[in-house]
């Protein structure tokens, strides 16, 4: 009888140890968004995950990051399947984010490097050229008020497919809703295409919690490590 | 008796209490002022001064191939600063102040973004010039919630970027200083909504201004053509203006919202 007690005792105390120790790991939902996360090399490497990494880790819990595909991210997020999901724009009232963006995402042109404008306030320059957007994306004012032929893509594959006609000559520019993603140093495209950006116009990007619980637990965390240093600060001494 | 007496004592303490408070309030107001006027100025050279080295470097800018490594985090401020050294003959400000960090905090960013542009060796013009480094950095600025706007701006005729007209005081501080340009300081102004500082800081026309908003035979591209082959397009891709040495240059609009300095 005390035999079976105990036993009783120990998957008890076996089990709540194995709880107390999944409650301890915070699932981390990334999507690719190069050169800030990118899929296409060991995921320690990217540079935000290095930041958060600084973030989170002095708060004693074991992270694990979870690739996930953008379509699919933000439902991850609210089924609560992941704690954290980054990063993203907030595109759905009921996603609830940490209290600062990480950064801005600046929208922008991209275009075959020989017929490149690199000044986008120059609207005139845009007139009868045949300018591809994502169907899916809202485009700046100074972009929907030209004279270009704004031609939309449908899909969920679209700013890709847009990137590739305008590298075939298909169309004259592509408008890229961040167009780092796909110029920067650390990517095959950028042999290929040049892109110039709308300033002026940015989206804040952040990083998404799947409760209050979870932003209770990392706000003041990261609020205090975005005053000693922003992450866009961080990024911008980075060798990318 | 007695009830008169009480209440002369009150009125004394009372106005005794009324006295040192207007001179607490009225020592309190000079000493932001004397915070505040020197913190404008201070941004407003550093501002000027990174357009300097931004104009003087666009041989490096634009070139391709080479070391860049001086338009970029530490070694780009260490430019600025000796820029700003050269320009105003005094040593660059003590970075004791939010605004002041992330201004130049703002400056290295705003070149981070444009690295992957720079280091592109097939592209020739970048498009980073003095007025567009300036835009990208106040629209870095806005984007950081620190109560600081800058804007490079000038009369709302012939403005190229639409997101640099000038706002109804900067219109109002031209209007009165463009016979005679001088700064202008407004300690009693708005931002957003809030109470804040600005100063308004006029730019002589300077003749690197004129090799895109002078005439003809100012743009380099015309350089080693034949006048009839001439192009009124300067490099960037606007019409040029045709002003001269003698016109409105714009100015550097700066406002601090007074929440800044408590």
């Amino acid at each position: 009888m005390i035999s079976l007690r105990k036993e009783t005792i120990y998957v008890a105390l076996f089990y709540f140890f194995s709880c107390a120790v999944t409650s301890q790991t915070i699932k981390i939902g990334v999507v690719d968004y190069p050169p800030h996360v990118n899929f296409n090399e060991e995921l320690d490497k990217s540079p935000l995950i290095k930041y958060m990494n600084s973030v989170l880790l002095p708060l004693n819990y074991s992270l694990e990051y979870i690739k996930l595909p953008r379509v699919r991210a933000s439902v991850e997020l609210e089924e609560g399947r992941v704690d954290i999901l980054m990063p993203i724009p907030v595109i759905k009232d009921s996603i609830m984010t940490l209290s600062s963006p990480l950064f801005y995402a600046i929208p922008g042109l991209c275009f075959k490097k020989e017929n490149f404008i690199p000044i986008l306030s120059a609207t005139h320059r845009f007139n009868d050229l045949m300018i591809g957007f994502p169907a899916n994306s809202s485009l700046v004012f100074a972009l929907k008020d030209s004279k270009a032929n704004l031609i939309p893509l449908m899909g969920e594959n679209a700013v890709n497919r847009g990137i590739e006609l305008t590298q075939r000559g298909r169309f004259d520019a592509f408008y890229h809703p961040s167009p780092v993603q796909v110029y920067h140093r650390n990517t095959p495209k950028y042999k290929e295409v040049a892109c110039s950006y709308f300033h002026g116009y940015s989206t804040p990007i952040y990083v998404a919690v799947a409760n209050v619980q979870i932003y209770k637990l990392l706000n003041t965390a990261y609020q205090k490590a975005l005053s000693e240093q922003s992450y866009e600060y961080y990024f911008a001494n980075r060798d990318i | 008796m007695l009830a008169k007496n009480k209440i002369n004592s009150f009125l004394r303490q009372f106005f005794i209490i009324v006295c040192i408070l207007f001179t607490c309030l009225q020592s309190s107001a000079n000493a932001s002022a004397d915070i505040m006027k020197p913190l404008i100025s201070d941004i407003t050279k550093m501002y000027m001064s990174s357009m300097v080295y931004i104009f003087i470097n666009q041989p490096l800018i634009n070139q391709k191939g080479g070391d860049k490594g001086d338009l970029f985090g530490e070694r780009f401020i260490q430019n600025i600063k000796q820029t700003y050294f050269a320009k105003y003959d005094e040593k660059f400000p003590l970075e004791d102040h939010l605004a002041k960090r992330a201004l130049l905090e703002a400056m290295v960013e705003v070149m981070n973004d444009n690295k992957a542009l720079i280091y592109d060796d097939e592209i020739g013009f970048k498009g980073i010039i003095p007025a567009t480094f300036a835009f990208q950095l106040s629209a870095k600025l806005a984007t950081k919630g620190v109560g600081l706007k800058i804007k490079f701006t000038r009369t709302e005729k012939n403005i190229r970027n639409r997101l640099n007209k000038p706002d109804n005081w900067e219109k109002s501080i031209m209007l009165k200083i463009i016979k005679k340009p001088q700064i202008y300081y407004d300690d009693n102004a708005q931002l957003n909504g809030k109470p804040a500082i600005r100063q308004f800081t006029p730019l002589p026309m300077a003749p690197y201004c004129l090799a895109c908003h002078g005439s003809p035979k100012h743009n380099p591209l015309n350089k080693n053509r034949k006048k009839s082959d001439w192009t009124n397009i300067d490099i960037t891709g606007f019409e040029m203006e045709n002003w001269t040495m003698n016109d409105f240059g714009g100015g550097v609009s700066i406002s601090i919202e007074k929440s800044v300095f408590q």
